[in-house]
């Protein structure tokens, strides 16, 4: 075919497909019967739309529903007053993470998202930018394909062609010439057809735009080319983990889950068909409220909650729980949304509750809804030429990410460490070993109480209001411990005992120890320590941890007569805090500098 | 190279014979049927209106060769070109490809032919790699020749079948003679530790591909 008939052919391609949305399914229109899922006698609607079997025992809602109902006369309230609300927010917030009733969903996110101004400001765009894109967007094949593809197992968009599959079809066209830069990105169509359960197709629109242009919540950097902040985002959740969760991430390291693999539909789609849809929604009204920084701490509390199931897991089953589990967890829901306050709170804390403002590179270049012909190699969908720079940037950070993790993961093996040492102690000495031992840094002193809590649901602060402080637990410390704390080393406590101490490492008892000792620790060669302390600057990434050369860690103090109780608490007034062993003060503990340079 | 211990921490893992574990990715544009293909071959199910990929999705099948139980490991990736940039992370390691194509959609094949092109250069070089020309069912719409098809896969050394996800067709068939084409001489032992990778043998990956398509 030369280039005037490839032409010719993706014209008619194009016009096939919208010709067919333009007509739906009005009299005449040639549907052929197997585009309709079929529905069947055991079918049944869920209150949101989906479609189960019923044979198949659904979650029943009713008290839910009830609950929802007697909120709705207080979110009306707001309603009436909604200025003074978004001013001061407090009230606003605490209710949104309760829920916003689902009868009045649609109402409050298109208030959030300020799709009124919005709408008074662009009249007339949406149907100008949809006009256009049916005549010239390439992206129409992809987008039909998807919309083929999209929640077909709900009531709305389960007709081929149905009033909702249009709306959707006609609002990712609109925005593929919209937005030139982005286009269409597979993973938006889910997006657009959960604000088409709860709005019109323009309202929709508009609320897409938002999500993607609004500072607040900035998707553009996801879904252009090369995905820069998909990148930047992966990067900030590995802080995290290695500063929070370091066992469960080494864990994942080890079995080959490692953050690339499962983040991206994560922070792509806001959880969206992760969890169980009823959660999506509550993590979406707090998406909405609060913007980007939720997508960073959803995605450590799913961990945190989910951590024990986790480490008990190989390569497969991490896998399948991450993808498929996950969404089916029974777990409740307002429990999920509490410890994803907390979650923010101790981020926040931290200073990793949010990755930073987007850098140029992930913000739009263009202006939105001029009109550009698209290229020959657009129209015809070819691509223009190999990989574009910002591909390849996104192709060596995919694969440096693996790389560094396997690099780290055979250090660890080869480099001779105490038996009760594991690798994650190496792994996060390699990395601050370029400074003075003797300094106390952010990154290093990145203990947590709730690490190794069996009870997730501990929060910080209620650790922080009960001062008990020697709560006798295997599974936070082994022997090698006390020589921990006298190197100063703090951090690596959290990732004691990953091996030696086996699976009582995540001894599944949900009891929040601070509040309730347990009075029979297997093993008195056991120590709690609390530190609430804060990084004043959160640590630089850490990148290039093969250059250092690992520190040996020091030889484990066995005597079963240890008991170390140590409070630090670099907030208070105190300029020393002590440290206490068997009851006696030993020594005084400082900290010299809050804040380490990783190079 | 890095493997990880996987499977081989499976308690019964030696009491089974032979068993071997590969890292198959499966490649091409979108909706040709990747997905499709995998869940005929994992479950035996067939999808209308399979979700579209959005990164990727793994899954595992074991198959039984006579004396050897083989483990894929499945990467399914996502088709859109924007997602190309993400596919090494997914390829990268891996022992066999199965690229995928429609034979309804001539740009398909063209797509898929960048895929090996790829691979050939930037994968494992003893990576097995199959194409699969999916939607065999569809063969009154026929884009793409069977016979032009297999003269490139035997240009390229490429296993190929024609298939379809939806009536099963060479489903099995194309999983199966990759794990027979795979070297198979190293055991998983049960001592698993993170960075005890299978060296794959040096084999017959120049052996000519067995003629293998088209009814
Ligand atoms: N007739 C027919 N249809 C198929 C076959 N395989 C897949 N399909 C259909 O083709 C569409 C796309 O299939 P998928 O398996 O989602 O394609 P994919 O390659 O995974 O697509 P991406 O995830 O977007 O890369 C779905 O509607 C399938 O039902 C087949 O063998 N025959
Ligand atoms: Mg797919």
């Amino acid at each position: 075919m030369n280039e005037e008939e490839l032409l010719i052919r993706a014209a008619e391609e194009r016009a096939i497909i919208v010709n067919k949305y333009a007509h739906g399914r009005e009299e005449g229109a040639q549907i052929d019967p197997w585009e309709d899922p079929q529905f069947e006698i055991y079918h049944v609607t869920d209150r949101y739309g989906f479609i189960h079997d019923e044979r198949i025992a659904q979650r029943n809602d009713k008290k839910q529903i009830q609950v929802e109902m007697e909120r709705e006369k207080k979110w009306l309230k707001m309603a009436k007053e909604w200025d003074h609300h978004k001013r001061s927010p407090e009230k606003l917030r605490r209710r949104v993470y309760k829920g916003i009733p689902d009868s009045l969903r649609g109402t409050f996110w298109s208030r959030l998202l300020n799709l009124e101004t919005i709408k008074q400001e662009q009249k007339g765009k949406y149907e100008e930018m949809r006009a256009i894109a049916w005549k010239w967007s390439p992206d129409i094949r992809q987008i039909d394909l998807d919309v083929n593809r999209t929640y077909r197992d709900h009531v709305m968009f389960r007709e081929r062609y149905g009033l909702k599959q249009q709306a959707l079809f006609n609002i990712l066209s609109a925005y593929s010439v919209y937005n030139r830069e982005i286009g269409y990105c597979q993973g938006m169509s889910q997006i657009a057809a959960l604000l088409l359960m709860y709005m019109n197709e323009e309202d929709a629109f508009w609320a897409l735009s938002a999500l993607i242009c609004d500072k607040k919540y900035c998707m553009h950097g996801f879904y252009i080319q090369g995905f820069p902040k998909l990148v930047r985002y992966q990067d900030h959740h590995d802080k995290i983990m290695n500063k929070f969760l370091p066992k469960l991430k080494k864990h994942l390291d080890r079995h080959g889950v490692d953050t690339g693999i499962y983040t991206l539909k994560w922070f792509f789609q806001c959880y969206l068909d992760r969890v169980p849809f009823r959660l999506a929604l509550r993590i979406w009204d707090a998406y909405l409220l609060d913007g980007e920084r939720v997508l960073i701490a959803v995605g450590y509390n799913l961990l945190k909650l989910h951590r024990q199931q986790l480490m008990r897991l190989g390569m497969d089953d991490i896998l399948t729980y991450l993808q498929i589990r996950m969404e089916r967890s029974e777990m409740d829901d307002d429990i999920v949304m509490e410890s994803l306050q907390r979650c923010m709170e101790e981020l926040k804390k931290a200073k990793l509750h949010y990755p930073g403002p987007s850098p140029p590179d992930e913000l739009p270049k263009m202006p939105f809804g001029t009109f550009t012909e698209p290229t020959f190699e657009q129209k015809v969908g070819r691509r223009t030429s190999e990989l574009t720079a910002l591909e390849r940037v996104a192709t060596e950070s995919v694969v440096l990410r693996r790389q560094q993790t396997e690099e780290q993961l055979e250090m660890d093996q080869l480099s001779p460490r105490p038996p009760g040492a594991t690798s994650n102690g190496h792994h996060r000495l390699s990395h601050i070993s370029g400074s003075d031992g003797g300094n106390l840094g952010g990154s290093k002193f990145s203990f947590d109480p709730s690490i190794d809590d069996a009870s997730s649901l501990v929060s910080r602060r209620s650790l922080a209001d009960t001062s008990v402080t020697s709560t006798a637990d295997l599974s936070v410390f082994s022997s090698v411990t006390r020589s921990h704390a006298q190197d100063n080393s703090l951090d690596t406590h959290s990732n004691v005992s990953d091996e030696s101490s086996g699976p009582r490492a995540i001894t599944p008892t949900a009891t929040p120890r601070a509040l309730t000792p347990q009075p029979s620790a297997p093993s008195p060669d056991v120590v709690r320590i609390y530190v609430p302390y804060s990084s004043p600057s959160p640590p630089s990434p850490c990148r290039q941890n093969g250059d250092l050369p690992p520190r040996s860690l020091p030889c484990p103090l066995t005597s079963d007569q240890n008991k170390l109780i140590i409070k630090v608490d670099n907030n208070s007034q105190e300029e020393q805090t002590p440290i206490v062993e068997h009851g006696h003060l030993v020594k005084p503990f400082q900290l010299n500098s809050p804040e380490i340079d990783l190079k | 190279m890095a493997n990880r211990g996987g499977a081989a921490q499976r308690p019964n893992s030696q009491t089974q014979g032979k068993i071997c574990q590969f890292k198959l990715v499966l490649l091409g544009e979108s909706a040709v049927g990747k997905s499709s293909l995998v869940l005929r071959f994992v479950k035996g199910q067939f999808h209308e209106y399979q979700e579209s990929t959005i990164g990727a999705a793994f899954l595992t099948q074991t198959v039984c060769l006579e004396d050897t139980t083989v483990k894929f490991e499945i990467w399914d990736t996502a088709g859109q070109e924007r997602y190309h940039s993400l596919a090494p992370m997914y390829y990268r390691g891996a022992q066999a490809a199965i690229i995928v194509y429609d034979i309804t959609n001539m740009d398909s094949f063209g797509r898929a032919k960048v895929w090996v092109k790829e691979l050939q250069r930037q994968a494992s070089p003893n990576i097995v790699i199959a194409l699969a020309g999916n939607k065999a069912d569809l063969a009154n719409s026929r884009a793409v020749e069977c016979d032009e098809a297999q003269a490139y896969a035997d240009e390229n050394g490429l296993l190929f079948m024609e298939t379809s996800a939806k009536t099963a067709k060479n489903v099995n068939e194309i999983f199966l003679a990759i794990a027979k084409k795979l070297p198979k001489n190293e055991q998983v032992s049960g001592a698993g530790s993170a960075n005890q990778g299978r060296r794959l043998v040096e084999s017959d990956s120049s052996a000519k591909t067995a003629g293998n398509c088209c009814k």
